[in-house]
């Protein structure tokens, strides 16, 4: 074995996920993944900020009432996102990896005077570079999000996105399939090849991604 | 996209043909490429090779080398296409934040623009949100006015005095409140103007007199100056449109259809033509068409604004230029010329900016440019990733790795270790000079043949930082790839094999001749690098300038010596490949996966390119210094 990190370093679930020990999980109830993600040291994950009825904004403290967070957004009118539960903040995909200082973040939004955060969803196979901070809507399967990149709140993320160092994805934006953005205000700056995503070369990378961690 | 090392590119073929060779050679090459296109050229360029090696860093190499996966391939040509190669047609045009397609028939009308609620904002190019006024609690039930508000500068609607009734269909909305305001300002004189229209547009004589103008003139051009450019556009549009017809011969006469048929269509010529005619032949027909002519008024300029004429107030100018100059106004007051390069050519303050409907894009099928035959296909939906045809090279050429030997096989993406910046860890980004670093290069094959590879490269990376390249094995069998499933079923076995393989590798010792490691479908070889060092570091401060600046001007070949400082990137070891395939496959087709039975025939199969491996940058010495 060749000298590597201090042994241990990562937690491995049953499902397969590597989390680093040093990774900042707030809310872990509210935060799922789906399976050989990985999570690398001193990422911030805040499940703690998922959506309650009224007001939370001064609720960093990671309430444990997952229950209680149901019944009170039932009461609520404008339940417009159609997420089964709403006590998950953070879903995170197959293969992604979360790089270290990344922030991820679920987005918020004042609807009606109310302040109320909607779930973050991040597909399958993402990278996520260093320091970046995620507070998308949704990033889809195959993204690949460069190191200090700023994806703003309620931005959509597609298939096969491609963001470069350093961007800054405006709230709200969308980046279609295939689209490369870059600069901030981020813009489409090019397009993908039709080979990205292959297994085993550029976008394709994540599984061998994954079985170098912790090695 | 700078791409973090090591990285792999490919060059195309296609950079090859017009390399400057001695011109007979040139052409005969020319035409044997193109009576059997593919294998011919494969060859040729493998001969060629032999001849000058493939140089990353002349300015041509620019523009050949792609990564792989941006790289088609032809099977008609046999040959890699990369995007020059290739042809493009529009399979659907879609709006990138709305997702929705916008049917070609539309495109043009709306201007190649979103027709729905997707705006840029003006001032910094993000996306425009729909949002209302006031953050009203639920008990209202009435919501809006709404605006369209920027989340990254904070610029809104309400910047330029915007608002809106409803928060759909912004663009109708916005294009009605446009011409209200244009309607507003100008219906005192357009009205008025229109009534004489028909006589104005009858005969040019009526020119507006100069009392009238001087009537009109204190009025009117700071009127005309509000008008809408787009709606100017129009307006001179059908002035002219009205022109052509009230002009022309006869009512029939198809040049009154459209306006820019009147400039390209042939029966303008004809007409020309009928013209001459009629008036140099006698007879009837000339004495008809000349009294027709006679009556036919002349074609003239737009006059008045309804037509679409704009005259800057004499004023203008200055005006402008208190504006620029005044407190109020500042830098930030001025539009930039890029926020400009987008809006109305009167532009030139924040306040004149307008939203701007997103600009559509498309999703395109690739063709083959020789062969004319289909390599990319995306399925019709702008939202789906799906392609119906999707010939990418990576599919037939092999998938090359490239990684440091001794350490963490992925140094710069992932050292792991937070803490320790450890010694094995030799950062791509700073090599240290003449210091050999042994890297390995996989090649893994996505053909179901076996393939044959062979593995060429200069000793000495061209140029002036010149690193020591060996290939210790440069010639392998790549094994057959099979089929998804199988490999799905391997997989766990195959990556429990490569892990022991790597872990009693650590003490393994690279031979010269010999395979590192192999697996079912993939070869791995060792690449031995000696990093160059840089120029500059230490003779530069002996160096005379000024008479070292002679000898350049006098023999430009000498710039390439010691003398100039480092250019951009002449510090990175980029290293020249060249690859050549050789495999036995099935007649014809190439890809089919059904290859299983015994194989009746076989042709012999080549492909040669040449590869550029961008291992990492020599740690420079200047910078302690
Ligand atoms: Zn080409
Ligand atoms: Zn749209
Ligand atoms: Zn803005
Ligand atoms: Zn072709």
């Amino acid at each position: 074995m060749p000298p590597k990190a201090t042994k241990g370093e990562y937690i491995e679930t049953d499902t397969g996920n590597k989390i680093s020990r040093r990774s900042l999980i707030h809310g872990p109830q509210h935060i799922i993944l789906g399976g050989k993600t990985v999570i690398q040291a001193d990422a911030v994950i805040r499940g703690d900020l998922f959506r309650l009825a009224h007001s939370t904004s001064s609720s960093s403290s990671s309430l444990g009432g997952g229950g209680g967070g149901k019944e009170q957004s039932g009461s609520a009118a404008a339940a417009k996102t159609a997420s089964p539960s709403p006590s998950v903040a953070i879903t995170l995909g197959r293969y992604s990896y979360v790089s270290k200082q990344v922030i991820l973040r679920p987005p918020s939004r004042l609807h009606r005077g109310v302040h109320s955060f909607y779930p973050l969803k991040i597909g399958d196979h993402v990278f996520i570079g260093e320091r970046a901070v995620v507070e998308a809507a949704s990033v889809g399967n195959h993204v690949h999000i460069g190191k200090d990149v700023v994806v703003g709140s309620m931005a959509i993320l597609k298939d096969f996105a491609y963001v470069l160092d350093g961007a800054v994805v405006p709230p709200g934006m969308v980046v279609p399939s295939w689209c490369v953005v870059g600069g901030a205000p981020a813009r489409i700056v090019g397009e993908l090849g039709e080979g990205y995503g292959v297994e085993g070369a550029d976008g394709g990378l994540a599984r061998d991604r994954y079985r170098m961690v912790g090695r | 996209m700078a791409r973090p090392f090591p990285y792999t590119y490919i060059s195309c073929p296609c950079a090859e043909t017009p390399t400057p060779d001695p011109s007979a050679k040139r052409t005969s090459r020319d035409l044997s490429s193109k009576k059997n296109a593919g294998q011919s050229a494969a060859s040729e360029s493998g001969e060629e090779g032999d001849e000058q090696a493939f140089d990353p860093r002349s300015p041509r190499a620019n523009f050949s080398l792609y990564p792989p996966e941006q790289l088609l391939f032809c099977e008609d040509c046999h040959q890699i296409k990369c995007p020059r190669c290739i042809t493009e047609e529009i399979v659907c045009w879609y709006c990138p934040n709305c997702l929705f397609e916008t049917p070609s028939s539309m495109v043009r009308s709306e201007g190649n623009r979103c027709a729905r609620n997707c705006f840029t904002c003006p001032v910094c190019t993000a996306p425009l949100a729909v949002t209302t006024l006031e953050n009203t609690t639920e008990s209202h039930a009435h919501q809006g006015p709404w605006i369209l508000a920027c989340g990254y500068c904070m610029w809104t609607t309400l910047d330029i005095g915007l608002k809106f009734d409803k928060p759909t269909n912004i663009r109708i909305q916005l294009s009605k409140i446009y011409e209200n305001a244009n309607g507003r300002k100008a219906s005192k004189t357009v009205s008025g103007l229109k009534s004489s229209l028909s006589t104005l547009s009858s005969m040019s004589e009526q020119l507006p007199g100069p009392d009238e103008e001087g009537d009109d003139g204190s009025r009117n051009p700071k009127e005309q100056s509000q008008l809408d450019h787009n709606a100017r556009f129009a307006a001179l549009k059908t002035f002219y449109r009205n022109q052509i017809a009230e002009t022309s011969a006869s009512p029939t006469d198809p040049l009154g259809s459209d306006f820019g048929a009147i400039f390209s269509s042939p029966s303008a010529l004809n007409r020309i033509m009928s013209i001459y005619t009629s008036s140099t032949l006698g007879g009837p027909y000339g004495a008809a068409a000349k009294k027709q002519k006679s009556k036919l008024p002349v074609m003239r300029e737009a006059l008045t604004a309804s037509e679409g004429l704009k005259i800057p107030p004499p004023d203008a100018e200055r005006f402008i230029i208190e504006r620029v100059t005044s407190p109020d106004c500042g830098w930030d007051g001025l539009a930039s010329m890029d926020q400009r390069a987008f809006q109305s050519p009167d532009a030139r303050f924040v306040d004149d900016l307008r939203p701007l409907p997103v600009l559509l894009r498309t999703k395109r099928s690739k063709r083959c440019k020789s062969c004319k035959h289909i390599l990319v296909k995306p399925e019709f939906k702008p939202q789906s990733t799906r392609f119906r045809i999707r010939l990418i090279a990576l599919s037939y050429i092999p998938l090359s790795t490239l990684r440091p030997l001794v350490p963490s096989p992925y140094p710069g993406q992932l050292p792991s270790s937070t803490t320790s910046p450890s010694i094995s860890a030799p950062s791509l980004d700073a090599l240290e000079p003449s210091k050999p670093i042994q890297f390995l290069l996989t090649l893994k094959n996505h053909l179901f043949d076996p393939v044959n590879v062979t593995l060429a490269t200069p000793s000495l990376t061209p140029g002036r930082v010149t690193s020591k390249i060996t290939i210790l094995c440069p010639q392998f069998e790549l094994g057959a790839n099979s089929d998804v499933w199988d490999e799905a079923l391997q997989n766990a076995t195959a990556t429990a094999d490569r892990s022991s393989r790597s872990g009693s590798g650590f003490e393994k010792v690279a031979e010269a001749g010999k395979v590192w490691d192999k697996g079912r479908n993939w070869t791995t070889v060792v690449l031995e690098v000696v990093p160059g060092t840089l120029p500059g570091s230490s003779p530069r401060p002996t160096l005379q300038l000024g008479g070292k600046k002679v000898h350049d001007a006098r023999e430009t070949s000498d710039k390439w010596e010691n003398t100039s400082p480092l250019r951009e990137d002449e510090d990175v070891i980029e290293i020249p490949i060249f690859v050549r395939l050789e495999w036995d496959s099935e007649n014809q087709m190439i890809e089919q996966p059904m290859g299983k039975g015994q194989k009746p025939e076989t042709i012999k199969r080549e492909l040669a390119y040449w590869m550029v491996l961008g291992a990492g940058r020599i740690k420079s010495e200047d910078a302690s210094l």
